[in-house]
């Protein structure tokens, strides 16, 4: 609206009355905060076991969707989490959350996983080193810990951001929304593809001569995963 | 038709420098770089791209239901009352806001504030269609079941803040002036009495004018009688005289 000279002048018109979110079907868990996560299992491994880089590789087939929570942070790469990552993340959503009227859930088992060193400043040989330490392994896809309660998204990204940050692999915080837009626009991107050549078509009836090239892994990750890297942006 | 099954390849690039899953960015092949490439993602381009199509404008679909309710009770209020009247409104205290309302509720006038965006649609679909261009900027209504101009125009002189744009007084658009005009008419008992005896001014002569004519005959022929008996001379030939 223009006033005298030009000017814009402001007015204000019929205030939008918005009604408060609904936080009817939540149920709490007994206990609000992340449970502390042990450096060792209950049970410590006696046999060393070896080193299967592969619980790393490729999608995760566990832990994809929300259980109780609504927010949480999706890992968008494989690696490993161990002790001091858990303490991270245990310390800083505990030190945000308000156990009052938000929860926090783990989505991923305490270490489990042997991993040995060999003492530093030694030459090769010699037999396999000592177990060092436990980790989990994570796949990408699967959600690391769960958030939810009375509380909205824009009030728990900034912490779970802050957290997805300083994990080792790529991770991003996400809500139930999100991560279903984000899979709906996928399969959009899926279907409305210009290009006929797809890594899937040409995989699967070898064109060209291509598998000499690639992994029979590729298959079924249809070029999206490379080692335990995610490719977001392919199809 | 399912895509035809493909033969294992008879060499497989197996033992070569690290293993698959690394913690670095591990350095693709070729090939499998050309492959990539080809099949990348290729978004759909419509004929016309959509910056020349004409903007959609994204109408408000949601409908508040205050504001609908604000809508309707405006509409009940025009429906309600005889006596409208649209006034500019600036800033007042809030203690002359309610000496002026305690003075038009007196005169059993409501004072009413409303919002332009409400009023507005409501009066382009009633018949009240040329109040619109008198909602423009702050304003208030005066309404009241009965016409008591004068007494509003005497509250609204002692308010310099109030200015009266324009009344709407029994489905009758007044402007300024003719709200002062019509303050200064009579009231409406006198007016009607006035009416009543204007009309009622030639019925009430008609007996007195049909018996005009006898009468005058009758008076011709009582003073003929008196001449007659008065003058004691032979009775002379009544004269008639056509009636007048």
């Amino acid at each position: 609206p223009a006033g005298p000279g030009g000017v814009a002048v402001p007015r204000a018109g019929l205030k939008k009355l918005v009604l408060p979110p609904d936080y009817s079907g939540i149920t709490f868990p007994e206990k609000p905060k992340l449970k502390f996560m042990e450096k060792v299992p209950a049970v410590p491994k006696v046999r060393r076991e070896p080193r299967r880089l592969r619980d790393i590789r490729g999608p995760s087939r566990e832990a994809t969707d929300f259980i109780q929570g609504q927010y949480g942070i999706l890992a968008l790469g494989g690696g490993y989490l161990h002790w001091g990552h858990f303490e991270m993340i245990r310390l800083t959503i505990g030190r945000h959350i308000d156990p009052k009227s938000m929860f926090a859930v783990w989505r991923v088992p305490a270490p489990y996983k042997p991993v040995t060193r060999k003492s530093l400043g030694h030459r090769m040989g010699g037999g396999k080193g000592p177990i060092d330490h436990y980790v989990t392994a994570v796949r990408s896809g699967r959600l690391v810990v769960e958030v939810g309660g009375r509380c909205e998204f824009g009030q728990v990204r900034p912490f779970l951001a802050q957290v997805a940050q300083k994990l080792p692999f790529p991770a991003m915080p996400v809500s139930r929304q999100s991560l279903q837009e984000m899979r709906r626009e996928e399969e959009e991107k899926r279907l409305n593809n210009q290009n006929p050549w797809t890594f899937e078509r040409i995989v699967t009836s070898n064109m060209l001569g291509m598998r000499k090239y690639l992994s029979p892994y590729d298959l079924r990750f249809h070029g999206r995963y490379w080692g335990k890297f995610f490719l977001k942006h392919r199809i | 038709a399912p895509l035809p099954t493909a033969w294992l390849p008879a060499l497989q690039l197996a033992r070569r420098g690290s293993k698959a899953v690394t913690r670095h960015w591990k350095a693709m092949h070729f090939q499998r770089q050309k492959l990539l490439a080809v099949t990348e993602y290729l978004p759909p381009r419509p004929a016309v791209p959509p910056r020349c199509l004409p903007a959609q404008r994204e109408h408000p679909q949601e409908e508040d239901g205050y504001a609908r309710l604000l809508r309707r009770q405006v509409e009940q209020v025009f429906r309600s009352s005889r006596m409208v009247a649209v006034c500019q409104y600036n800033s007042m205290p809030d203690e002359d806001v309610v000496t002026m309302r305690y003075y038009l509720r007196k005169h059993n006038i409501e004072v009413k504030f409303v919002l332009n965006e409400i009023v507005r649609p409501v009066l382009a679909q009633s018949k009240y269609r040329n109040l619109l261009p008198l909602f423009v900027c702050r304003n208030i209504l005066l309404v009241s079941p009965e016409t008591r101009a004068r007494e509003m125009l005497r509250v609204l002189k002692g308010i310099p803040q109030v200015n009266l744009l324009g009344a709407c007084i029994d489905n009758t658009i007044l402007s300024r002036q003719g709200v002062e005009n019509f303050s200064r008419l009579p009231p409406l008992e006198a007016s009607q009495g006035q009416t009543v005896g204007a009309l009622a001014l030639l019925p009430s002569q008609t007996s007195s004018l049909l018996q005009h004519g006898p009468s005058l005959l009758t008076a011709l022929l009582d003073e003929h009688i008196r001449r007659l008996r008065g003058t004691a001379a032979p009775g002379e030939p009544p004269q008639e005289q056509g009636k007048g």
